[in-house]
């Protein structure tokens, strides 16, 4: 009987938990290709438009978990190269913005609560982290490279 | 000789009794965790499916010479969403059961002048039918991109 209700609520989570896990991770990877196209549509080698990319990011509505959820610890940093990416502050801008031609937007900290999983030895949580990354500056059209 | 055979017939009772009440709650369970999953499978797929969609729309042409155009170009973006095909033939079939192209929402945000700035996608009450129950999504899913495509006020879709 107790192997069985093992079984049982192991095939539950699976059902029931891994499902949530793929929509989250689907949901917080269309959020942020979107933020990402957002961000680099902002670029225009200023300082301003790296502000304008972060607040156009800050500004667009995305929803987790069957959209009950806002996402939360975005990072928006920007990169010239796709190797070496900034994250400017107010008190840390960056030095050669004229550089900078992609946005990579993250979304890290969607946790995932288990029900049924964690009765049968899995865990409480399940963090399910989404980034993207786009391309685009003054008349080059955005794209998004990952 | 006469005890053992009552024993027997009594156990035979409890397992009679002790399957019925198993029975019940393992077909609880499978029930359960077939609504959950079938219903997490498609709304994982009309999730892509609008995802696909609105990627299509920030991506288009947005032509504007007349209100029909627009609502040519809007037609072509629900089609995507629901056939993944802007044009389906009359052979093209939804990507999932029972959705409509009329249950897919576009909305065009605009900030300054007519260009659009973003456009928004939302999917109006798609049911899935989970045989032991239905599930209705109305107002999700929904998302938003930033329209980066070309904006042609005066061209007419084709």
């Amino acid at each position: 009987m107790c192997s069985c209700m093992f079984i049982l609520l192991a095939a539950m989570g699976l059902a029931f938990d891994l499902g949530r896990i793929y929509i989250v991770r689907n949901e917080a990877q269309m959020f942020v290709d979107a933020a990402a196209m957002a961000a680099a549509a902002q670029i225009d080698g200023t300082p301003a438009g790296l502000e304008r990319a972060r607040f156009a990011v800050e500004r667009l509505p995305g929803r987790w978990n069957m959209a009950a959820e806002v996402f939360r610890e975005i990072t928006v940093e920007f990169s010239g190269d796709g190797q070496h990416w900034l994250l400017p502050t107010a008190t840390h801008p960056v030095a050669e913005p004229e550089l900078l031609r992609l946005a990579r937007v993250t979304a890290p900290a969607n946790r995932v609560d288990i029900t049924f999983l964690r009765a049968v030895g899995g865990p409480k949580q399940f963090t399910v982290p989404a980034y993207a990354v786009a391309r685009g500056r003054g008349a080059e059209p955005v794209r998004l490279v990952e | 000789m006469r005890l053992r055979r009552m024993r027997t017939t009594s156990q035979a009772g409890h397992a009679m009794l002790e399957l019925a009440v198993c029975a019940g709650v393992l077909v609880m369970f499978l029930a359960g965790a077939f609504q959950f999953g079938y219903t997490f499978y498609l709304y994982n797929r009309l999730v892509t499916a609008v995802g696909n969609g609105a990627r299509y729309a920030a991506q288009r042409t947005y032509r504007g010479a007349s209100p029909q155009d627009v609502e040519r170009g809007n037609a072509a973006i629900r089609n995507m969403v629901v056939y993944g095909d802007p044009q389906p033939t009359p052979e093209s079939f939804a990507m999932l059961p029972n959705l409509r192209p009329d249950q897919v929402e576009v909305r065009w945000i605009k900030t300054s002048g007519s260009a659009p700035a973003a456009v928004d996608l939302t999917v109006h009450h798609y049911t899935v039918d989970a045989v032991f129950h239905s599930f209705d999504f109305d107002g999700r899913p929904a998302v938003e991109f930033p329209y980066v495509g070309r904006y042609a006020p005066h061209e007419r879709e084709p």
